[in-house]
């Protein structure tokens, strides 16, 4: 990985890596996916890390939204000395063969995005929720390889933007499922009290 | 996942077992599958017991004793789900509306028919749970003959379902008690919903 700054992720880093290491330059054609295997491994290490890098005290007053926003601000981060090389890594892992275990990571990403906020809903917001915060971080992730902002500003105001739009969203829903629920509920016990056996 | 690791319990010699990959995925099937069935009672129960105290309030009581059963199993199980991180069943709506459309019609129908839907429900519910107590008590005997020590979660969870197992037979005993078989289309109700249940058991382990 110290080799990925200058030269990218490539066959290049992964050989002068393994020369570092005292491994022969061949060595690397035991990583069966090549240079998607560094990107792989960059991608695991980070996510792993996230619990370390980010500890909310016990009793913090956080709600789940600010965790996330923090988690995921924290994860991009952790990008920050690799991001003008990660264009390159987002084409290796759009590749055909790679997509399959690129969304295997991005949902994990997700699913531990939630866990770490405390998370414990266990019926179809499940779904819904890393649904969105993947689509959100790979969004913002994208985002920041353009950006030129000092300290990433921009991205964590695109980030901020984009939480946003998921809660105006959610709201949204929610309050369209409590509207038929209701107008449901009401047309059942009005009957009721007409003395309809339903 | 649970990530059980190997350690040494503190003043024991013996290690602590760990439970191999095939084994972790049937437990993670077995708790998707058995919220999905404590949804769908709480639902049965919530949706049957308007139309069913309308023409029968002595029920009242009963009705209430078994859906606060259920409504403790789903909580038990919703923690374990969250504290194992285990995925939900993405039939969740699905089972929503099933559950709840089951437990209206059979309210209307009458109390034979309400409770011969609870026998149907807690005969393949109670079976269901049998065949899970059983599998993890051949777990708990191969780590003991191997020389290792049981993991405490393991024997809860043991215990936890069969206490569950025991109150839904218990629900069935009810069931029955209020003249579940002397529901009118007795074969073709029972039987349907029996099948019905065996394929949601089906599809929640898998989806």
């Amino acid at each position: 990985m110290r080799h990925v700054p200058t030269h990218g992720f490539s066959m290049r880093a992964l050989t002068e890596g393994a020369k570092e290491s005292g491994y022969l330059e061949v060595s690397v054609q035991l990583l069966p996916r090549g240079v998607f295997d560094l990107i792989n491994y960059h991608l695991v290490t980070q996510r792993l890390a996230l619990k370390d890098r980010v500890q909310f005290p016990k009793d913090s007053k956080l709600g789940a939204g600010e965790k996330v926003r923090t988690l995921t601000l924290e994860r991009l981060r952790a990008n920050q000395d690799i991001i003008h090389q990660w264009q390159g890594a987002l084409g290796q892992m759009s590749l055909l063969g790679n997509i399959p275990a690129s969304l295997k990571e991005l949902h994990i990403l997700s699913d531990e995005i939630w866990y770490l906020s405390g998370d414990t809903s266990v019926d179809t917001s499940w779904y819904t929720k890393r649904a969105s915060l993947a689509a959100l971080y790979a969004s913002s992730e994208l985002f920041m390889t353009a950006d030129a902002s000092k300290d990433f500003a921009a991205t964590a105001e695109f980030v901020d933007r984009r939480l946003e739009d998921f809660q105006k969203v959610g709201k949204t829903v929610g309050g369209l499922g409590q509207f038929v629920g209701f107008w449901a509920g009401n047309t059942i016990h009005l009957a009721r009290s007409w003395g309809m056996r339903v | 996942m649970p990530q059980r690791g190997m350690q040494t319990a503190p003043d024991q010699k013996k290690p602590l077992a760990q439970l191999s990959q095939d084994q972790r995925e049937f437990l993670d099937r077995a708790l998707r599958v058995n919220q999905a069935g404590e949804l769908a009672a709480t639902l049965i129960y919530t949706a049957q017991t308007p139309p069913l105290l309308q023409s029968h309030p002595n029920l009242r009581s009963l009705m209430k004793h078994m859906y606060d059963q259920e409504a403790g199993h789903f909580a038990t199980f919703n923690k374990l789900l969250a504290k194992h991180r285990v995925r939900p069943t993405a039939m969740y709506p699905v089972w929503k509306a099933a559950a709840s459309i089951l437990g209206w019609s059979t309210g209307v129908m009458g109390r034979e028919a309400s409770m011969a839907c609870t026998e149907a429900v807690e005969t393949e519910i109670g079976n269901h749970y049998n065949g899970q107590v059983r599998e993890l008590f051949r777990w708990m005997q191969e780590i003991k003959s191997r020389g290792e020590e049981v993991d405490p979660e393991l024997e809860e969870l043991i215990n936890t379902l069969k206490r569950i197992r025991d109150e839904e037979l218990e629900h069935l005993d009810h069931a029955v008690e209020n003249d579940a078989k002397q529901a009118q289309p007795y074969a073709p109700l029972t039987n349907v919903i029996r099948y019905g249940c065996r394929g949601a058991i089906w599809i929640s382990e898998r989806v």
